[in-house]
Parts: structure tokens; C-alpha cells; sequence
């Protein structure tokens, strides 16, 4: 993630989170390992396909 | 903190360390042993092994009373259970009744105490097993490593100074010290299946949805499972047939009848076809786990069919889906308190929460189209073979403390890449049996036994067979705590 500072200190706040001052190195490091595990999905779908793992599936009985 | 324990002799006294859960039961069924006794002898090694740091609560009075009610059943000529008398524990994850269910953690010890026990513990204990107490682990879960800020590191019983593995730290440790035969663990990425390499055990995730989850506390749905560890294929075959079932309390648990594994014990393997991953998996694969890997196949390719290579380039994706799925299922789970008490948190774990709970919907959405992709890559392999074989670690237990890892030539964090060789399967819910491979004294490594969803039956028969043939024991430590 090129400024995860930058992003953690727009997201937090929405999300109702304080990041402390001594976890933003941390959090900066696992920011940035996710999104070298999102890139790794780069190309793993095709385009325009939406087909997810979970499925919801009603109960087969009438309710 | 050790002492130097002699071999095990060659004894039918079930109450010895290395008894086995069969041993146990038999005995015990036979009115040759009290139950009452063999829990008395497996509190006092409990009681002794402090240092190991496995147990989190000791339920000594519990076990005494439920020995005692397994008693009275032999004596009034009732079925005492197929695990009569077993002594058994579980990650401290599972609820157990008048226990707060801390999950590893520090703020979970304010929870009000469980008011009754989790599924598979009222399944073990219908079936005459006896609950010695809750174990440590990996706080939240969210651990490859045995490390826990709150109730310090699990120590590994066949070398004090190396991980015990995570995060089922304290049920892998407690069964390969000897101080159960059995124990209950969970695996989101590779719980059950890190330790177990790490400690010498035998464990067996089975497919997602097998087994009930009703009463432990959650990490991911999407991909937590439940399971046992054992020092013998036979025990975790008869823990495993004594856990299954359908249960409406658990929304993922599958409403399919109870499969028992145990007459695969014995079952022919001549015809199967093992699958070896190369590709992402062997540039992960450390020179120890290429050796332990070489030393599997090896043996099965005098037992099976054909031992080959495999192609499985999905892998990459499946673990890169499996880290995203879980460090935003998990966050979002965990938001409340990461708002107020993020301070009390495992400093290992709170950075990774906090991070998931920023990540984008998109990179979610993502990762769930990416497992399904993979599982179709995968189940199109297991139409060329009918298991595959990996090793759950990419080395042997490393230093406690030990902050990076060497793999593929690169250094890396060891907190989230111990269990990368684990990850892919879980993502896609596929069934896997871990069995040591290692000689007495050598540090154990596992390798994973991976089948196709429901196939938990064929790998019990290629676990024992590897087992019969010596290659897959789980030795006892040269050395134990």
C-alpha cells in the first residue's frame, strides 16, 4: 500500500476506530501485506465474473 | 524444566503417560482399570507439566466425578461409551460449562462463565471421554506460532526453547507430552495442522461443514473447522467417528449422516494415486520439509499406486484469498472491541485486526470468487489422483521469539508465513490429515495427507498405512517437560 498512513487516517474514522500512535507502524506493515495478497488476485477472475465462494441458499421447506 | 524420561515399555498398565485412547477405553470397558484411576495418573502429570504452559484451566474436579460416573456404568453393566475413561482436553475456544470462554485472550476472561458445553464436548463426554480442563492457544485464534502475550508461549514438548505452533498451541502440545491422548483443536488457516507438525502429532481437519462449531467461539466463518489431535491414526480415527454428525446449531455444519472412519483403518490403499504439488508449493517447501516430503513419498510409492508430480498454480491465489477472507471476516467480528479496548489486545494480533477492518469491500469480494476458482482448479486435479501430500510447515519448530523466516531465499515474516503451506486447503474447505514424519530425537515436521471434500475415510487408510510402515509415528519426546 503506497501511503498507508494516509489511507488508515481516511478509513479509521468512518469505521469508528483510533489507531494509536505506537500501532500505526504495525497496522502500516499489515496494510501493506494485504495488499500484496490482493495483487496476487490480480487476474484470478476473469473480468465482469461474480461468482463467490459463499452461496445463499433459502431452506428448502415453505415458511 | 526436564527431566530425562525413560522408553516407554512395552506395558498394558492404561495408566501410563503413552496410553493410547484405545488402550484406555478397552481397559476400562473390561473393568481392568478404574477410570478414576487413569484420570488420578493423568491430573498428577498434568499438575507437574506447568512449564509446558498447555493448560489455561484444569478441570480436576470434573474429571474425577465423570471417571467416577464411567465407573458406574461398568459396574451396573451399562455401556460406559466408546471413549470410556479417556481423559481429553480442548483449546480454550470451546465452551465448557462454568468456564469464561476466553479464546486465547485477555478480554474474554470478563465473559460470564459458559453455561454448557460445546457440541463436540457433550459428544466426547456422551461417549465416556473426561474433560481434564481448556488449553492455551493463539490469541483470537489468529496465530501460527503458540505465542500468547496473556498466558505465555506453549513450549514444545521435544525442545522447551521451540514453538509448540499455533494457534491450537496447547492441544498439540498436551498430546504429544503425553498428558492426553486426545484433544480438541480448531483450524481457520492451519491451526490444527501447524502445531501438529511442529509437535509430532497426528491431526485430522476434516472437510468445512463436517463438523458442528455450535458453542466455540468464532474466528472466520467462512473458513473455521474443527478437530482432533492424536498420538495414533486408530485414536484420532475414534475421535473423529465419536465428534461427526449433523447439527442444526452450527448453520455451516452439512446435514449429512455420520460417515465413521474407523473401519478404514485397515483398509487396501494398492490402488490410489498420490499427487505431489511442485510449482509455489516447493519454492515454499524449506530444505528440512523437502526432505520429510521426500521421506513420505517414498514410503508410500511402496504402498500405493503411484506416487507423481502435480500441477496446481492456484495455490497462490487460494492462500492470497484465504489471508483477505480471514483478516476481514475477522476484524469486522472483532470491531466493537477494537473501537474500546484495543490496548488489551495481543500487540501480535491488534495490528493485524486493526488493519483488516480498514481493508476494501472489493478486495473481499475478490477473494471469495478466487476460492471458488481454486476449488475448481483443485477438484480437477483430484480427478487425475485421489490425495494429495504437502508438508504443513515449511520448517521445523522455530526459536520461541524468533520474528522471521528464510523461505523461497527471501526473509519474511514468520508470524503470518508459517502456515502458508496450510492456507490453501482450508480456503477451500478440503479435508486433511496431518502425520508426523519423523525419527526419535530429529525435531517432527508433518506432512498433510489432502483429500477431496468427504474423503476423510481415504485418508485414514493412507495415514495408517504410512503409519504401520514406520515412516508416520508420532515418537514420544527423547526429552520431555
Amino acid at each position: 500500500m503506497k501511503d498507508a498512513g494516509t489511507y488508515m487516517d481516511a478509513v479509521a474514522p468512518a469505521l469508528g476506530l483510533t489507531i494509536a500512535p505506537a500501532h500505526r507502524e504495525g497496522v502500516a506493515r499489515f496494510l501493506a501485506v494485504a495488499a500484496e495478497m490482493a495483487a496476487a488476485l490480480d487476474g484470478a477472475a476473469e473480468d465482469d465474473e461474480l461468482a463467490l465462494a459463499p452461496v445463499y441458499l433459502p431452506p428448502a421447506e415453505e415458511g | 524444566m526436564s527431566e530425562v524420561r525413560r522408553a516407554p515399555r512395552v506395558t498394558d498398565d492404561p495408566t501410563r503417560r503413552w496410553a493410547s485412547a484405545a488402550e484406555i477405553a478397552a481397559a476400562v470397558r473390561a473393568g481392568r482399570v478404574r477410570a478414576e484411576a487413569v484420570a488420578e495418573a493423568g491430573l498428577a502429570r498434568i499438575a507437574a507439566a506447568g512449564e509446558l504452559a498447555a493448560y489455561t484451566d484444569i478441570t480436576a474436579d470434573r474429571a474425577l466425578a465423570e471417571a467416577r460416573a464411567v465407573d458406574r456404568s461398568v459396574a451396573g453393566g451399562r455401556d460406559p461409551g466408546p471413549l470410556a475413561g479417556v481423559p481429553f482436553a480442548v483449546k480454550n475456544l470451546f465452551d465448557v460449562e462454568g468456564l469464561a470462554t476466553r479464546a486465547g485472550s485477555a478480554i474474554g476472561r470478563d465473559r460470564a462463565p459458559a453455561r454448557r458445553d460445546a457440541a463436540l464436548v457433550r459428544r466426547l463426554t456422551a461417549a465416556g471421554a473426561v474433560l481434564t480442563g481448556a488449553l492455551n492457544m493463539g490469541e483470537y485464534a489468529y496465530d501460527f506460532t503458540g505465542e500468547n502475550a496473556h498466558d505465555g508461549a506453549v513450549r514444545n514438548p521435544h525442545d522447551a526453547l521451540r514453538m509448540a505452533g499455533g494457534s491450537s498451541s496447547g492441544s498439540a502440545a498436551a498430546t504429544a507430552a503425553g498428558l492426553v491422548p486426545l484433544a480438541l483443536g480448531s483450524d481457520t488457516n492451519g491451526s490444527l495442522r501447524v502445531p501438529a507438525s511442529l509437535c509430532g502429532v497426528f491431526s485430522l481437519k476434516p472437510t468445512y461443514g463436517r463438523l458442528s462449531r455450535a458453542g466455540t467461539f468464532p474466528f472466520v466463518d467462512s473458513l473455521d473447522h474443527l478437530g482432533g489431535f492424536a498420538r495414533t491414526v486408530r485414536d484420532l480415527a475414534l475421535v473423529h467417528d465419536a465428534v461427526q454428525g449433523p447439527d442444526a446449531e452450527d448453520h455451516a455444519c452439512a446435514d449429512r449422516r455420520a460417515e465413521p472412519v474407523t473401519p478404514a483403518l485397515s483398509a487396501p490403499v494398492g490402488d490410489l494415486r498420490i499427487g505431489v504439488p511442485g510449482g509455489w508449493f516447493a519454492e515454499a517447501e524449506g530444505e528440512e520439509a523437502v526432505a520429510r516430503l521426500t521421506r513420505a513419498a517414498s514410503a508410500l510409492g511402496r504402498l500405493v499406486a503411484s506416487v507423481e508430480p502435480v500441477d496446481l498454480p492456484g495455490a497462490a491465489s487460494g492462500r492470497a484469498a484465504a489471508y483477505l477472507v480471514t483478516n476481514i471476516e475477522s476484524a469486522a467480528l472483532h470491531l466493537p472491541r477494537l473501537r474500546t479496548r484495543a490496548a488489551e489486545y495481543d500487540p501480535d494480533t491488534r495490528d493485524r485486526f486493526l488493519a483488516g477492518a480498514l481493508l476494501p469491500g472489493a478486495w473481499y469480494v475478490r477473494a471469495q470468487a478466487a476460492r471458488r476458482r481454486w476449488l475448481a482448479e483443485a477438484m480437477a486435479a483430484f480427478r487425475r489422483v485421489d490425495a494429495l501430500i504437502v508438508p504443513a510447515t515449511p520448517v521445523t519448530a522455530p526459536l520461541i521469539g524468533q520474528k522471521t523466516l528464510r523461505i523461497g531465499g527471501r526473509e519474511v515474516a514468520l508470524r503470518p508465513n508459517l502456515g502458508l503451506l496450510a492456507q490453501p486447503f482450508s480456503c477451500i474447505g478440503l479435508p486433511v490429515l496431518t502425520v508426523p514424519v519423523f525419527a526419535p530425537g530429529e525435531l517432527p515436521l508433518g506432512i498433510q495427507i489432502v483429500g477431496p471434500p468427504w474423503a476423510e475415510a481415504r485418508l485414514v487408510a493412507l495415514a495408517a498405512a504410512l503409519e504401520r510402515s514406520g515412516a508416520a509415528v508420532a515418537h514420544s519426546p527423547v526429552r520431555c517437560p
